[in-house]
């Protein structure tokens, strides 16, 4: 008796799925990876490049323009409109959760779409942030009655940006723990999307008036976090308000010197992995927990919520182990700086991978489901199927842009090419750390382990995706 | 780096690579064993609202023709993901599909009223 097929596990956005990579392609993806590590490690450099981000700011026309107080404004209103439809759907809208906006625009355009689009350009949530825009209006209008800036408590520096981390982790088990086993195949419901939209804001706004808009931004606030993670990457950058363009990649080398960076980056790969691996890698032991679970007297919802919560949590426990693993081996060689030094610094080196999983995982669901954003979800954003605001509501997923083929050299070319700018981000920290080279590259076999191992952890996922 | 270092790293290197070549291959067999649907297509059952002996497995080669039929004890509408096929079928009555696999990918075959799945269409290209 296996209860399982009563209750299908799946997606609540998800028409299709992808196919795995056939194994040619693994194994091909599999040699240049440890191909590309052989060779960084023979040829690397022997002075750090990316220590120094190498800011220059932008023409004051165009810096003054983007960040004047106008345009601040309307990208916080745009950003706060497009919440409070997200939410306003979520809970009034239909209960099917492709026809609802709030799921699409939460999960799939801005959680996918914003680390896409700051890993290139920079920090560009920022401005859209609704919880900072309102938070920054209410203290503007609080300084200009009161006569004085609000009194905020000192956030403590030793919780860094661990409550982002473990909000991270929040989301993605409210995506696909709570919402991937609903029961029906549904996933997610757009009431329960828009309740925790709802929920999540009260909690940031109350955050920000205890600790400050900006501060709780830098540490606390899980998506700009998350985002701003991504945003170390990309070339633009904000210094003392003015916009400026940067060595790409080099913001990223002191962006980990906050505590619980470390964390935030390993809970990106990890919830990733999970949710990889779940119809993969991982289905035959989830079936097994599952099963004793239920026989032990959980109902099936129950038991398939903490299974998947376990199997989630071991995800965190494993890509934190070898990364760790990674960083003592490093500490054994000599002129290696203290351990804590080692787990901060090289945590930014993940920041490829983790970027190159989301690629991997999610790129032809943000594909296709794009698609479903700009027609049907823009013009009826409650599904009503009465609405037709732009004239698009007619329109729909074409599932024949993207061939399997397409999609297989996207998700391999996204973790080979990750998985150089890793290598290149770390060896480029041990040059900074090592003044002796030849200690440097030793330090570096630890971090390679450490590269290849999820490099090849991503590629396998790929291989047994869904089969 | 000295010569020895660099001879161990190659060898690490081939050890690792054909450790994953093995592993991803005994893989592979494992999924290619799942018959192709003949040409009259495959039927499923559907008893008491559930498929009989579980989700069913159809493959397909892009560019073939997709031929299944639904035999069903209950009221219900299939619903074929992705492609997007409804076809309502009477309790006690089959339904038969046909359409060209011009999508790839991995797509459910549910039925819509109860949101259960019947069957998993996979189309490779």
């Amino acid at each position: 008796m296996n209860p399982l097929p009563l209750l299908p596990v799946a997606h609540a956005l998800v028409a299709r799925k992808d196919l795995p990579i056939p194994v040619w392609l693994f194994a091909w993806g599999a040699s240049l990876v440890l191909i590309v590590s052989f060779f960084a490690l023979s040829a690397g450099w022997r002075t750090p490049r990316f220590e120094k981000e190498r800011w220059r700011p932008l023409g004051s026309g165009i810096s003054g323009a983007l960040t004047s107080a106008p345009v601040q404004l309307l990208c916080g209103a745009v950003g706060v409109f497009l919440l409070g439809l997200a939410i306003y759907a979520g809970l009034d809208g239909t209960e099917a959760p492709d026809r609802n906006f709030a799921l699409t625009f939460l999960f799939v355009t801005c959680w996918l779409g914003f680390p896409l689009f700051s890993v290139f350009l920079g920090d560009v949530f920022r401005p859209f942030n609704p919880w900072r825009a309102v938070g920054r209006v209410v203290g503007g209008a609080f300084s200009a009655i009161a006569g004085q800036r609000p009194a905020h408590l000192r956030y403590p520096a030793r919780l860094g940006r661990w409550p982002a981390a473990l909000g991270l982790v929040a989301v993605v088990w409210l995506e696909v723990v709570y919402g991937g086993s609903g029961g029906v195949a549904v996933g997610l419901s757009p009431q329960t999307a828009g309740t925790a939209a709802l929920v999540y804001s009260l909690y940031t706004l109350a955050m920000m008036a205890v600790f400050g808009a900006e501060e709780w931004c830098e540490t606390g606030e899980v998506f700009s976090v998350y985002f701003g993670m991504f945003s170390q990457l990309g070339a633009f950058g904000m210094k003392d308000g003015r916009l400026g363009r940067r060595l790409p990649l080099a913001a990223s080398t002191s962006w980990a010197t906050v505590p619980g960076s470390a964390a935030v980056v390993i809970a990106s790969i990890a919830t990733t992995s999970f949710d990889g691996a779940q119809e993969g890698a991982l289905k035959g032991g989830i079936t097994q927990v599952f099963e004793w679970l239920a026989d032990a007297g959980f109902s099936l919802i129950t038991a398939l919520r903490l299974t998947d919560t376990i199997f989630m949590l071991l995800c965190v426990a494993g890509i934190s182990l070898v990364y760790l693993i990674g960083v003592r081996g490093m500490a054994t060689v000599r002129g290696a700086p203290p351990l804590a030094k080692l787990r901060s610094g090289f945590a930014h080196t993940l920041i490829p991978i983790a970027f190159a999983y989301l690629v991997a995982h999610y790129f032809s669901l943000f594909v296709f489901q794009e698609q479903a954003q700009f027609t049907y979800l823009l013009s009826d954003p409650l599904g009503t199927a009465t609405t037709d605001l732009f004239g698009t509501a007619s329109g729909g997923i074409d599932f024949k842009i993207l061939s399997a083929n397409a999609i297989w050299y996207v998700q391999v070319g996204a973790l080979v090419i990750g998985h150089v700018v890793g290598l290149t981000l770390a060896h480029d920290r041990a040059t900074a750390y090592w003044g002796d080279y030849r200690q440097a590259a030793r330090s570096q076999y630890w971090m390679l382990a450490v590269m290849v191992a999820f490099t090849c952890f991503g590629l396998y996922l790929l291989s047994v995706a869904n089969s | 780096m000295t010569k020895m270092t660099r001879t161990a790293a190659v060898l690490l290197a081939l050890v690792a690579s054909l450790a994953l070549v093995a592993c991803g291959g005994s893989d592979n067999e494992a999924s290619e064993t799942t018959v192709p649907a003949g040409e009259a297509g495959t039927t499923i059952v559907i008893r008491n609202g559930e498929p009989v002996g579980g989700i069913q497995d159809l493959t397909y080669n892009a560019g073939d023709q997709i031929q299944f039929t639904v035999r069903s004890d209950v009221t219900s509408e299939v619903h074929v993901h992705g492609y997007d096929v409804m076809k309502d079928v009477e309790a006690g009555g089959a339904v038969s599909f046909s359409f060209p696999a011009e999508i790839e990918g991995i797509f459910e075959v549910e039925l819509e009223d109860t949101k259960t799945q019947i069957a998993e269409l996979t189309v490779n290209p």
